[in-house]
């Protein structure tokens, strides 16, 4: 057992769709409370590498541990109930519930967030609450689906591209929202096509490359070397930041 | 003729509130599933024989309450150790065990009870006519039709009004996601297969008052519930209530005007209704595709 307990560590990953081998010997590890960011291209297995951590395309080979304990072959419905919270790509909101039923089907447990608090955070919700999830706009289509996983009171929030398609006003929101996260001590993994964004509000940060770990280290050192985030960004490097 | 008609369209609510609890209970394992359900109308006859067995002890109150349970706890354990297995299988998987189900169930049947009808006696106070010139509607089929009112109602506000509810509304488009979000899918599939069922075994009870029992009494009202559920919509519980009303009501009134027609009458409005809408009237997309 390590000294510092890490929210997530996973070693060895080996994943296939079919025949087809997604991930070869994926290895990352969250620090407690800190901000991890996985970044790739399209297809580098991104995704994927979330699935297979949260039990929903289990690996073939390898073991995944959540603050200490295995749970490699649980099924995502226990891997979630210990409290890791996950926003999957293209946000995945009910579209024939309403708003409020969206935040009612997270399982309890217990902690800070409530239904009530949600809408406090998030007053967009609350004005929306009886519209169904279909209606919603994209920002408030991701809004409500990071706050659906907040509802589970995790202790691990896994995130798959919450900027992907939104308007550079709403993206901002968004990582606001996971620094804010952060601050309440939530461990926090993100994966994020938009590199500097996802550079600026992490603290460690891997790089995936056609379903290999290719860089593993701090986010900062990512961050100032220019020449990798150019190729990671492509010909569309952004350059929204924060502050912007 | 207006009480050949008032007779007619009387039938055809209560045949089609039959319809609409089969179709219901189909539907509801079918959306969260993806099972089609072959052995549903052998567990409405369960919940029939079941309480035709326990009358004599708790009379037909209690073996109103207590039989749809029974029909209902067994649900549970054919799904616990058979149905479940064929999830996320290839839809012949299901309907192989489903078709085998139903036959097995109505051997059990013919076996303990006997091939030939039995009646259910219901009680004298329900059994009377509600008037000289409204002899045929009896006090039995207005129960009948408030008992199914109340299921259908009670059912609404479970899937509306609570928690389980909302997470089985949720499963029917994304499972997946209800199961990320920490919900034991498992058990929500097995307590949702528990109330289709229940529908199934309390359409029993209530049908072998009116018409008797016998080994066979679901396999007429199973293809209407398929067709209930195609015209209303796969996905969408309120078109399958509204489907089961709407073929039930047209059977009947077709059997005034074009006694030969009755039957067919409900194939031709799926007929129509899929020409006009390949939905349904309230189908979901990109389910069953």
């Amino acid at each position: 057992m390590a000294v510092a307990m890490s929210a997530l560590q996973a070693e060895g990953l080996n994943t296939f769709y079919g025949k087809s081998h997604i991930l070869h010997d994926v290895a990352l590890t969250v620090a407690e409370g800190r901000v991890t960011t996985l970044l790739g291209r399209n297809g580098a297995g991104k995704t994927t590498t979330l699935r297979s951590l949260v039990g929903l395309t289990p690996p073939r080979t390898g073991r995944v541990r959540m603050f200490g304990v295995e749970t490699t072959r649980l099924p995502p419905f226990r891997v979630a109930a210990r409290g890791i919270g996950y926003v999957p790509e293209g946000r995945r909101i009910f579209p024939n519930l309403t708003v409020h039923d969206n935040l009612l089907v997270p399982l309890q447990r217990t902690g800070p967030w409530t239904v009530a608090r949600v809408y406090e955070t998030f007053p967009r919700l609350a004005e929306r609450r009886h519209s169904r999830g279909r209606q919603l706009s994209g920002g408030e289509q991701e809004m409500l689906s990071i706050a659906r996983a907040l509802l589970l009171n995790p202790r691990l929030l896994i995130l798959d591209e919450p900027s992907q398609g939104l308007a550079p006003l709403i993206v901002r929101e968004v990582f606001r929202i996971v620094a804010q996260m952060r601050r309440e001590g939530i461990s926090i993994l993100l994966v994020e096509q938009n590199v500097r964004m996802g550079l600026e509000v992490a603290d460690d940060a891997y790089v995936l490359e056609n379903g290999k770990i290719v860089y593993a280290g701090p986010a900062a050192t990512l961050a100032a070397d220019e020449e990798r985030i150019q190729a990671l960004a492509g010909a569309t490097a952004e350059n929204w930041t924060l502050d912007a | 003729m207006l009480q050949l008609v008032l007779f007619n369209v009387t039938n055809g609510l209560i045949i089609g509130a039959f319809y609409v609890l089969m179709a219901l209970g189909v539907a509801m394992i079918l959306n969260l599933s993806n099972v089609i359900n072959f052995a549903h109308g052998n567990f409405l006859a369960l919940g029939g024989y079941f309480a035709f067995t326990l009358l004599p002890y708790f009379g037909f109150w209690g073996a109103l309450i207590a039989a749809p349970l029974i029909v209902a706890a067994l649900g549970i354990i054919i799904e616990r150790l058979f149905v479940r297995r064929v999830y996320n299988r290839d839809p012949v998987y299901s309907l192989l065990l489903t078709f085998g189900f139903s036959f097995i169930i109505q051997d059990v049947c013919r076996y303990i009870w006997g091939a030939s009808g039995l009646p259910l006696t219901v009680p004298a106070s329900l059994s009377q006519g509600l008037s000289r010139d409204l002899f045929f509607i009896t006090g039995y089929r207005v129960f009948m039709m408030a008992v199914v009112l109340i299921a259908i109602v009670g059912l609404f506000a479970f899937l509306r009004y609570t928690r389980t509810g909302v997470r089985i509304r949720a499963g029917t488009l994304d499972l997946d996601t209800v199961a990320a979000l920490g919900i034991n899918v498992r058990l929500l599939r097995s307590l949702n297969f528990a109330v289709g069922i229940y529908l199934a075994g309390l359409a029993g009870v209530l049908a072998s008052g009116q018409i008797g029992l016998n080994p066979n009494m679901g396999d007429d009202l199973l293809l209407p519930a398929f067709i209930a559920i195609i015209v209303g919509g796969v996905g969408s519980l309120t078109g399958t209530l509204l489907g089961g009303l709407l073929i039930g009501v047209a059977s009947a009134l077709t059997t005034v005007f074009f006694p030969s027609a009755s039957e067919a009458v409900i194939y031709v409005i799926m007929a129509l209704v899929l020409l006009v809408r390949p939905r349904g009237l309230f189908g979901e997309e990109g389910l069953l595709t």
